[in-house]
């Protein structure tokens, strides 16, 4: 079975001569959940736009699903960090824009809809929601089109810490049921921890690499709640944190040097 | 002067809102287009810029010569006038497109059409909007302001004649009427534009969530 994803010595270097990654390589088999954590302004983003098709590599070869990427990854989503519903369509025509635009039947929305907890609002516009409850939405129209793979940016970066635990347990039942292969996006490591199967960790920019590489083996089902305060979950915590550590200290002294880069 | 002697009744009324939407859609298309394309944009910008620097006032004259004492010479005039409004506010609405909106539509799936269709033309529409009830009271103006430079009927000229003869009053009523009818269409304008733009946030209530 081809890796859901793969990374062979991936450069980026922007137009603006800004290197931001170098020679990253990983492979992520299917169904599984990966992590990758790094100082800000690491280059997180740009491997994920690179994962996406939305930005294309200066160097190396991205695949998924054993497939050469070029142009937009047709078989991922793509939950981004911003709001990124259109504020005139209502919330059941933002979940099925996908299926719209691929000319699907529109069912797989109101399924997911329903799931996420947001029927009652169908006819609502995203200005008269939560952002927990927009955030729903977007997840709801990324996962209605069935993504092989659902790449994702610091989804709940911006929700308050009770919506945020309950939005992180609700995905991972919701991925793990459908299947989907996930490459999420992270500066807070005891999230990627909490949800992944593996976590990769960023060197600071710029010219990022892999630093680091942990299989995460704490059981599945997890309780995220009680999760923290297991022996293992601090354990596993304390050793990815010892490779990080140093990484941030760098992007923060780096930064009176180099001032502000691409994130 | 008496206002309801003259025959200008069916020039002025009619007339603005031809040139209106003549020029209206003109400005959007081509906004739309120079807005999409940086290399369009960067080689009929400078243009459009010169050909909008030039004050309507030293036009009308030339359009009267051009397109003669009758409706054209206005229709002419009331286009310059809101084709730049429309196509600088288009441009600006499909460049400011939020890039996320984009992004993420093309992740979806969307082609380039289906993104003109379900982004950008949604989006470029507040900006239009705003710019038409702008332009809707200016290009009434441009419309006086052809027929009180040369015209056979209207409103512009039934002011040149009360001015001719010196009559005030004339003067005033034909801006009374004006003011009137530029503010009965600009509400229109703004009914239609509630209408389509009825998923925006109230003021009010946009701060509670």
């Amino acid at each position: 079975m081809p890796a859901a994803l793969q990374f062979s010595s991936v450069s980026k270097r922007y137009d603006s001569g800004y290197e931001a990654i170098e020679g990253i390589s990983f492979t992520m088999a299917p169904r599984r959940f990966v992590s990758i954590v790094g100082p800000s302004g690491c280059g997180k983003s740009t491997v994920l736009n690179l994962a996406a098709g939305l930005l294309t590599v200066s160097a190396g070869q991205v695949e998924c699903f054993g497939e050469p990427l070029t142009g937009l990854n047709r078989r991922a989503a793509y939950l981004f960090q911003q709001d990124a519903l259109l504020p005139w369509k209502s919330v059941l025509d933002n979940a099925s824009l996908g299926l719209v635009l691929r000319g699907r039947p529109q069912d797989a929305a109101h399924d997911w809809l329903r799931r996420v907890g947001l029927e009652a609002f169908s006819a609502r516009y995203p200005h008269e929601l939560s952002g927990g409850m927009r955030k729903r939405v977007a997840l709801a129209q990324c996962l209605a089109v069935q993504p092989d793979l659902l790449l994702m940016d610091e989804p709940f970066s911006a929700l308050d810490i009770h919506t945020r635990l309950r939005m992180e347990q609700e995905l991972l039942d919701w991925v793990s049921a459908a299947g989907t292969t996930v490459l999420f996006i992270t500066h807070d490591l005891e999230e990627a921890i909490a949800l992944s199967d593996e976590v990769l960790v960023l060197s600071a920019g710029p010219r990022s690499h892999l630093v680091g590489r942990y299989e995460i083996d704490l059981p599945r089902p997890r309780p995220l709640l009680d999760l923290k305060t297991e022996p293992r979950f601090a354990e596993m915590y304390r050793a990815i944190w010892h490779d990080l550590r140093g990484e941030v200290i760098r992007a923060l002294g780096g930064d009176h040097t180099e001032g502000k880069s691409h994130g | 002067m008496e206002l309801d002697s003259g025959g200008w009744i069916p020039s002025s009324s009619r007339d603005p809102r031809r040139w209106w939407r003549l020029g209206s859609v003109a400005g959007i298309a081509a906004g739309f287009v120079l807005g999409r394309s940086r290399l369009l944009g960067d080689i009929f910008g400078p243009y459009i810029q010169i050909a909008n620097s030039l004050p309507r006032v030293v036009l009308a004259p030339i359009f009267l010569l051009w397109f003669g004492l009758g409706i054209w010479s206005k229709v002419a005039l009331g286009v310059t006038v809101v084709f730049f409004i429309v196509f600088f506010n288009t441009l600006k609405g499909v460049r400011e497109v939020n890039p996320v909106l984009l992004d993420n539509a093309r992740m979806l799936g969307a082609t380039e059409r289906q993104l003109v269709r379900h982004v950008l033309l949604p989006s470029a529409l507040a900006w239009i909007f705003s710019s038409l009830e702008i332009s809707v009271g200016m290009s009434i103006i441009a419309a006086v302001v052809g027929e009180y430079l040369g015209s056979t009927q209207g409103i512009g000229y039934l002011i040149a004649q009360a001015e001719g003869v010196f009559d005030t009053t004339g003067v005033f009523a034909g801006m009374v009427f004006l003011a009137a009818f530029v503010l009965l269409v600009a509400a229109l304008v703004g009914r239609v534009e509630r209408r389509l733009l009825h998923w925006r946030p109230r003021p009010a209530e946009s701060s509670s969530v």
